[in-house]
């Protein structure tokens, strides 16, 4: 199954040109069920990514542009009076997706981003007083424009901790960029993208990541890492949920990189992309500084 | 300027316990003008009434201090002194208005409450002494503290935990030093037995319920009829009463230890608790040898120390359970006198001595005269007015008490011509078998005969012949009820107080022992005890260090085991140590060898496998693996090596 995985990196690497390592930690994210904040310019691929991810998974997918009149409603879905049956009738919002792209979250009101927020965390929604689960599995990528910030309303730190990795994926570089221009269209080819992974196949993918071995050692590294963040003055202390996270994620990692342990390494690799929104929430999304110093700042005796 | 009121408040509350505590040393009109004095303070310090002027208190004072001076005779000069200094602190607080004024009041507080110890030295004063103390210190404390500071309890505890060893140690092994200065003897009426013996002199003591001596036996408790305490002789008779003779009052003074006669007596070894009784008499069994401390031993085997005791004094005796020697033939010819009188007596006696010329069977025949005749014991019979007080007693009246028995007993033998005395003292005691001590109070007084027969004074109790039981039992056991109430008047028959008392009493008897009675000789045993004892002190002491080092080390090893290395890591660095000195310390050690293989390529083989391996046993836990690493190892010894110089020169 690993394979089959593997498989889909590269397919999804055909369609999103030499951002190896930014599609390798989205699949990480997912694997990890975790969410994921994309940061980026508009035109880098954003849509294309998720919409790749999802297709080559086999995944159904909503796109969502958030917009500050956006309500709640119009995300989760709606109860319509239905004339003819004389009743109400749910009207299923765009939430109800496996992959959902919402689109420059940072533009809707609070209230809408905390209506999908909720949604994250819960796996479920309530409208009206009746809950409904959301559809497995459920994997949100969330866009933010970090340039315009006029009219928008930024999330708080509370609500970017709800997202495991936040990842930017750049300019490409000129190599690739030509690669991208001599083709006829990316569209096209997304269209090509063939279901590599069914949904079962994923979820059991997704359940053998927390079987991946953390000796205790590399827990303790863990979190001395963690723990260097609290106590200081110029960061944000990391939460018990993103140490959570930041296990998960490199567990998520390492099996990918098809092995059965998590080194401090995979920790190392996935540290920057899981604390660094948290650490500084005004950070910009190519930074990595303060997660980079912590890093350097603990020793690894492993 | 002094704002705080409630100070002032609690030094008037404490001078006024100093008045109560100290009101042995006080004439009743001192008291009361203190008092005065100080209730005056306390209501103008409620009524917020500002202090009275300086003019006004000094005159005041001078007033009292001159009254105080015109008592001196009456008073005493330590009592004066008491006096004088209390009159001091109490016009100070009337007239205190300065900060500096009330730091000199609580240290006169200080010595004052120091004072309270030469009148009382009870376990229950100590405690309410203690208190006064902590009241002090506690006024002390606010006068320095910052306005509004809070006493810190925790921290308080904690200093008086840290102090409580050194205070230990200080009571125990700080050498005793002599007082630094004499305290003036006080005028106070002393207890117990007086210099002079008369029919009812002993009555009142046997009314008397507290405590004379107490008595802790090396060995066993010697039967009862043993426990004669002897204390004084009365050896001058002048026809009605018995007094001390002159003579033995300057003879007293030369020292020689009595010695026993009979080297096959009982040997008896005991140390004696007396209690303030502001004599010199002390107590002692039938002949004692050597007794302990700055006491005298005369030779007709009374102890006596060198000035009356006002504090509570704690003596040991070493001496034999048999009866004393003649002195000397002035001694004899001493204890021959009848004096005038009681001529009735003189001729019963004459009569008695014809029939018995040995003294021994004279005395049995008085025994046995007492026993037959209708003699009675009573502590309220009548009075004898006349002249002839002996006569009227064994003739008349018959009924009496154990001095009445005794003098009539040493008249008629020295009428005899048998020298005699009687001898004063106690009798008996409340054995605590628990406590293992024997208690004596002031209502076991007691007076016996002492005769003369081969050149020793056997001792004789005529009170024994009338009353057995006195001397076996307890007084009470022998009284008809109307006299036991006499003796046990109102609370003393409720029994619980009856016991809570007991208990009090055992727990003064300890303090008098351990605290009171730890003196140069028993801290001079400490001492050798300790250095007996050195190695097994300094072996437990390290013992205990050890193991609280080793609880520590235990409980910093659990705190600190989340860290501990991981065997493969430790194998690992050992292997390689200078190479991964190389290395960033936040980078990991797979990373480090992977890095290696790549800028070694000679060694990159192994390395990579040596990387490998070293993962799956740190991370994976795979105990395999931990093994094939220190294989691994160990095969590329040489290579390590290799990679160690290699290393060194890039």
């Amino acid at each position: 199954m690993l394979t089959q995985l593997h498989k889909v990196e590269q397919s999804l690497n055909q369609v999103i040109l030499g951002k190896q390592q930014q599609i390798r930690l989205a699949l990480c994210c997912l694997l990890a069920e975790g969410h994921l904040l994309l940061e980026d310019l508009p035109g880098m691929g954003k849509t294309t990514l998720a919409h790749a991810l999802a297709n080559s998974l086999g995944l159904s997918y909503r796109r969502v542009q958030f917009t500050s009149d956006l309500l709640p409603g119009d995300l989760v879905g709606l109860n319509i009076y239905d004339a003819r049956s004389q009743q109400f009738r749910f009207q299923a919002g765009p939430v109800f997706s496996q992959v959902l792209l919402a689109d420059e979250i940072n533009r809707a009101s609070p209230k809408t981003q905390s209506a999908l927020l909720e949604a994250m965390e819960e796996k479920q929604v309530s409208v009206d007083g009746e809950t409904r689960a959301l559809p497995t599995p459920f994997f949100v990528i969330a866009t933010q424009n970090p340039l315009f910030h006029a009219g928008t309303s930024a999330l708080p730190e509370s609500q970017l901790d709800r997202f495991m990795f936040r990842l930017s994926l750049g300019f490409p570089d000129h190599q690739a960029e030509h690669q991208l221009l001599q083709r006829d269209s990316s569209r096209s080819r997304l269209d090509l993208l063939s279901e590599q992974l069914n949904t079962d196949q994923l979820r059991a993918l997704q359940q053998q990541v927390p079987k991946v071995n953390a000796s205790d050692a590399l827990i303790d590294y863990l979190l001395a890492l963690i723990n260097s963040s609290r106590h200081r003055s110029d960061m944000l202390p990391l939460s018990p949920r993103a140490s959570k996270a930041t296990l998960r994620a490199a567990k998520a990692f390492a099996f990918i990189n098809g092995r059965d342990y998590v080194s401090a390494a995979d920790v190392q690799q996935v540290f920057p992309y899981v604390a660094e929104h948290r650490l500084d929430p005004s950070s910009a999304a190519q930074e990595s500084r303060l997660s980079q110093l912590l890093l350097q700042q603990t020793p690894c005796p492993l | 300027m002094l704002r705080q009121k409630s100070l002032l408040l609690i030094w008037a509350g404490l001078q006024l316990s100093l008045l109560l505590l100290l009101q042995q040393a006080f004439a009743w009109w001192i008291i009361s003008l203190f008092a005065v004095l100080l209730f005056y303070r306390v209501f103008a310090l409620l009524r917020n009434n500002a202090a009275i002027s300086l003019k006004w208190v000094n005159l005041l004072a001078g007033i009292i201090a001159v009254a105080l001076l015109l008592n001196l005779r009456q008073a005493g000069v330590l009592h004066f002194m008491l006096q004088i200094l209390l009159l001091a602190a109490v016009a100070r607080l009337l007239a205190l208005q300065h900060l500096y004024e009330a730091r000199q009041l609580v240290w006169v507080h200080y010595f004052l409450i120091g004072c309270c110890f030469i009148l009382h030295q009870d376990m229950a004063i100590a405690m309410l002494v203690l208190a006064v103390f902590l009241l002090n210190l506690y006024s002390h404390y606010r006068l320095f503290a910052p306005s509004g500071a809070r006493l810190n309890w925790p921290q308080t505890g904690r200093s008086v935990l840290i102090i409580l060893p050194l205070w230990l140690g200080m009571f125990l092994l700080f050498p005793r030093l002599p007082a630094f200065w004499q305290i003036p003897q006080a005028n106070v009426a002393a207890t117990g037995l007086g210099d002079s013996i008369d029919p009812g002199s002993i009555e009142k003591l046997v009314q008397d319920d507290s405590l004379a001596f107490r008595v802790e036996f090396d060995g066993a408790l010697p039967p009862r009829q043993q426990l004669y305490w002897r204390a004084r002789l009365y050896e001058d008779f002048d026809g009605r009463s018995w007094h001390i003779s002159p003579l033995r009052r300057t003879a007293a003074r030369y020292n020689a230890a009595p010695t026993g006669n009979d080297a096959a007596a009982a040997q008896l070894s005991y140390s004696v608790i007396a209690e303030a009784s502001r004599q010199t008499g002390l107590f002692a069994l039938a002949t004692p040898n050597s007794v302990s401390g700055n006491l005298q031993l005369n030779s007709s085997g009374l102890v006596s120390a060198n000035k009356p005791l006002s504090q509570r004094l704690s003596y040991q005796v070493k001496g034999t359970a048999s009866p004393v020697l003649l002195l000397s033939a002035q001694e004899q010819q001493l204890n021959l006198a009848t004096g005038s009188g009681n001529p009735a007596t003189k001729q019963f006696a004459a009569e008695l001595l014809q029939q018995y010329p040995q003294p021994a069977q004279l005395v049995a025949a008085i025994a046995e005269h007492f026993g037959n005749q209708a003699f009675y014991y009573s502590l309220t019979p009548p009075l004898l007015a006349g002249a002839n007080s002996i006569d009227q007693f064994l003739f008349s009246s018959r009924s009496g008490f154990c001095s009445h028995y005794a003098s009539a007993t040493a008249v008629i033998l020295r009428a005899a011509g048998i020298a005699a005395r009687v001898v004063g003292g106690y009798q008996g005691g409340q054995w605590h078998p628990q406590q293992n001590y024997l208690a004596v109070r002031q209502r076991e007084a007691h007076a016996w005969v002492e005769y003369l027969d081969n050149g020793v004074w056997q001792p004789f109790d005529p009170t024994a012949a009338v009353a057995p039981e006195r001397v076996l039992n307890n007084l009470d056991d022998i009284l008809p009820q109307e006299q036991r109430n006499l003796l046990n008047s109102g609370w003393r028959q409720l029994a619980f107080l009856q016991a809570a008392r007991q208990q009090l009493m055992h727990l003064d008897y300890y303090w008098s022992v351990w605290v009171l009675g730890f003196d140069d000789n028993s801290q001079r045993n400490l001492w050798r005890q300790l250095i007996q004892q050195l190695p097994a002190i300094a072996a437990s002491i390290a013992g205990i260090l050890l193991l609280l080092l080793l609880i520590g080390g235990g409980y910093l090893l659990k705190r600190r085991a989340p860290a501990a290395v991981p065997p493969a890591t430790m194998l690992l660095q050992r292997a390689l140590h200078p190479v991964l000195q190389l290395k960033p310390p936040s980078q990991p050690l797979s990373v480090y060898l992977q890095q290696l293989a790549i800028s070694q390529p000679q060694h990159r083989e192994w390395l990579q496998q040596l990387s490998d391996v070293y993962e799956q046993a740190v991370y994976a836990d795979k105990p395999q693996a931990l093994m094939q690493l220190a294989a691994l190892l160990k095969r590329r010894r040489l290579q390590i090596k290799q990679l160690r110089s290699s290393v060194k020169n890039t």
